[in-house]
């Protein structure tokens, strides 16, 4: 065992001409949103297209969507950690990273689809605590907290490594060594430190699955909680957390691929990490299809009345080419991919992965607004355009800025960090030689 | 030349007139027929008034007729007579109370007709309907043992006269329709004019200060068409009315929170923000342990 080879290996790159103009693209994206977000304050949301039948739309989606992506964190760190799985080690940081940026821009969605941002205080100074908003706004911090904390106790091995190579390096790697220095100098690897966070992480991944479960099910009740049709199921919890096991697996996938491919990973991430985890999206996308034939196929036995015109709407009217396209690439063609060995290679899987996050993105936009549209008890003489709900171009650019955020949130923390443990993957090889 | 002269003009009358003829018949055929309901009501021996009900036939089934005007007489057709003009609802429903103009007229006699006319519309034929009534009383009264005791009158030589064999309705009044008394649908007048109904409804709620209005009633007799009575009596449960609004529930006001929510909420909130208090304090602990090396 090499270590110094591994550590080489596995320390953060410099952008190199790809890394560069991806980046630059993720700031375009963003530019664009915070200048559309400008427009929305400066208008207010008048310049969405939502209104009295469709209050929630793109923004809420992508809220939903950010929710579930942000899962993947305790699906790869605490449930694979705490059965004792080992070759989960590599897609531990980059779960990590994902769950944090996608938690934060969660947060940072709702904000945006506030009408008046700066009352956002007066949420917590005088919210209700009947109401499963204000749950939502504890358990997504609650949630924030601990997936930051869950990034950072096992990059302690990791930051003593950096600060060690860039003790003597040019000026750019010594604003990052303050960094590493600021969040881990302390880090020495003694007995005593590696007992305290090897027990706050055992400690952190039971704790994070039920908050987990909490947030994805509280999130789930703002919609289940309303009398409405489309949403008015008790099985809401469930469906909401197997969608989020599997979209954020799909992201783990697709991260995966890519940054194998970005840094040269191919030791590391090897074509078993791939098998075993096609294996795992496979029995998920298997789930979350159970859940959606639960959710479509009973409502659709009775067709009660007001039902049906939402039903119809998702299966032969208006949203059909977007519900079946959801259904299709979110489920059934990955379901295809990977139930075979060969889908479950590197490239099959990073397009399974692909299509299964495409395919979720458009699944939560069809749960959030096509039952807005069908309301229990329509409202009476409302002009024609009530009754459709297509997203502004500031709706667009705000919601596709947020989804560049998180990618650029990711871009940088791989910048910075480690994306594979390096500590640990030494410590697994010289136990594996051992 | 005559004789033919008076064929020309017989061909030349008929040319004319058959056109007209039939778009005469044609515009009559148009024309729907308005079917008329007139009743005679009588309000605790006081308020009378008349009930329209139109309503017409349309693919072989009876469709209530809305906004179908009536002129409305007492006796007679004629203004003198005049009683009130009535226009019917979307059930095809109209009322009209008897004027006090027409108050001298109703006491001259025991016998009325009431009479209901409607003009030609575009859509209907006109109309003209008539309900005769002679003139009734309905009393109710309580007896021992919870019993109603009501009695029918009628005018007779200008006395008020009991009637044999009459169908009297005894109920208790509730809110949207009446409920019957007992499980016997209705009673008949014996000589004296009087029925006697056992009340079975004990324990029903009533008002505040448990009253219940009882009703004896009269329904669509050819004779006397509706009449009804009523009276209250303090047979029914006090109604003891207890407001929930500002309980603690799940939809009250934010301090109004229940208090098993409130439990639970603060438990959950604690017991896990107490953990990532402990977690904070583990990298406090993974600070002081590195300086001790």
């Amino acid at each position: 065992m090499d270590i110094n080879a591994i550590t080489t290996d596995l320390l953060p790159m410099r952008f190199g001409r790809w890394g560069r103009i991806w980046t630059a693209i993720l700031l375009l994206f963003c530019a664009v949103g915070a200048f559309a977000y400008f427009l929305q304050l400066k208008n207010g949301l008048v310049v969405t297209d939502m209104g009295d039948y469709v209050s929630w739309g793109i923004y809420i989606s992508n809220f939903v969507f950010f929710v579930a992506i942000s899962l993947v964190g305790s699906l790869i760190t605490a449930v694979l950690r705490l059965a004792n799985v080992h070759w989960s080690t590599p897609l531990t940081r980059i779960a990590e990273i994902i769950a944090v940026s996608a938690i934060i821009f969660a947060a940072l969605i709702i904000v945006v689809d506030m009408g008046r941002p700066e009352r956002f205080l007066n949420l917590l100074l005088h919210g209700r605590l009947q109401s499963p908003i204000i749950w939502d706004v504890v358990v997504i911090s609650t949630y924030f907290v601990i997936s930051l904390l869950l990034l950072y106790f096992p990059l302690l091995p990791d930051l003593k490594i950096l600060i060690r190579v860039n003790a003597n390096s040019s000026s750019s790697s010594s604003r990052l060594n303050k960094l590493y220095r600021f969040l881990g100098s302390f880090w020495k690897g003694n007995p005593e430190q590696v007992r305290i966070s090897e027990r706050a992480i055992n400690i952190m991944c039971i704790t994070i699955i039920p908050v987990a479960f909490c947030i994805h099910t509280v999130t789930s009740w703002l919609f289940a909680t309303t009398y409405r049709p489309g949403w008015d199921s008790t099985n809401f919890g469930a469906y909401f957390i197997s969608g989020a096991f599997l979209v954020g697996a799909g992201a783990v996938v697709v991260a995966m691929f890519v940054f194998r491919k970005a840094y040269h990973l191919e030791k590391y991430i090897t074509e078993l990490h791939f098998d075993k985890m096609g294996k795992i999206l496979v029995m998920l996308a298997l789930l979350y299809l159970y859940f959606n034939i639960n959710e479509y196929l009973v409502p659709a036995f009775k067709m009660r009345k007001p039902e049906s015109a939402h039903l119809m709407d998702l299966f032969a009217g208006e949203f059909a080419p977007l519900f079946w396209f959801a259904i299709l690439t979110g489920m059934l063609v990955p379901i295809g991919i990977l139930l075979f060995k060969k889908g479950r290679k590197p490239l099959p899987m990073f397009v399974a992965g692909l299509m299964v996050v495409v395919g979720a993105w458009f699944k939560r936009y069809l749960i959030v607004t096509p039952t807005l549209l069908h309301p229990f008890l329509p409202m009476q003489d409302v002009p024609e355009r009530y009754h459709h709900y297509f997203p502004s171009w500031q709706e667009w650019a705000i919601a596709m800025g947020s989804l560049a955020g998180a990618l650029l949130v990711i871009t940088f923390l791989a910048r910075i960090f480690p994306i594979i443990p390096i500590q640990e993957t030494i410590t697994e090889q010289y136990a594996k030689e051992v | 030349m005559q004789r033919r002269c008076n064929f020309y003009l017989l061909l030349f009358s008929f040319c004319v007139q058959l056109p007209i003829s039939f778009s005469a018949k044609a515009q009559d055929s148009a024309r729907k027929s308005l079917l008329v309901d007139l009743s005679y009501h009588c309000l605790n021996n006081a308020a009378i008034y008349v009930s329209v009900h139109a309503k017409t036939k349309e693919a072989g089934k009876f469709q209530p007729v809305g906004g179908a005007r009536f002129r409305l007489y007492l006796d007679k057709d004629s203004t003198a007579c005049f009683a009130g003009d009535a226009v019917t609802d979307s059930k095809g429903s109209a009322i009209a109370f008897l004027p006090p103009s027409l108050k001298d007229q109703w006491n001259s006699a025991a016998t009325h007709t009431f009479i209901a006319v409607s003009d030609e519309t575009g859509v209907f034929s006109p109309s003209r309907t008539e309900a005769s009534v002679v003139k009734a009383h309905l009393e109710i009264d309580t007896g021992q043992g919870r019993t109603i005791i009501a009695k029918i009158v009628e005018m007779k030589n200008g006395e008020w006269v009991p009637v044999k064999a009459v169908e009297i309705k005894v109920a208790i009044k509730r809110s949207g329709s009446d409920l019957a008394v007992s499980d016997k649908d209705s009673y008949t007048t014996d000589s004296t004019g009087t029925i006697s109904a056992e009340f079975h409804r004990d324990g029903i709620p009533g008002d505040k200060s448990g009253l219940l209005t009882l009703v004896a009633k009269v329904e669509d007799n050819d004779t006397y068409g509706n009449l009804r009575m009523e009276k209250s009596e303090p047979w029914g449960a006090v109604l003891k009315l207890t407001d929930t609004f500002d309980n603690r529930s799940l939809w009250a006001a934010r301090f109004k929170t229940p208090l098993w929510l409130l439990l639970m909420e603060y438990s959950i909130f604690l017991g896990v923000w107490s953990i990532v208090v402990y977690l904070i304090l583990q990298i406090i602990k993974v600070i002081k342990a590195g300086r001790l090396v």
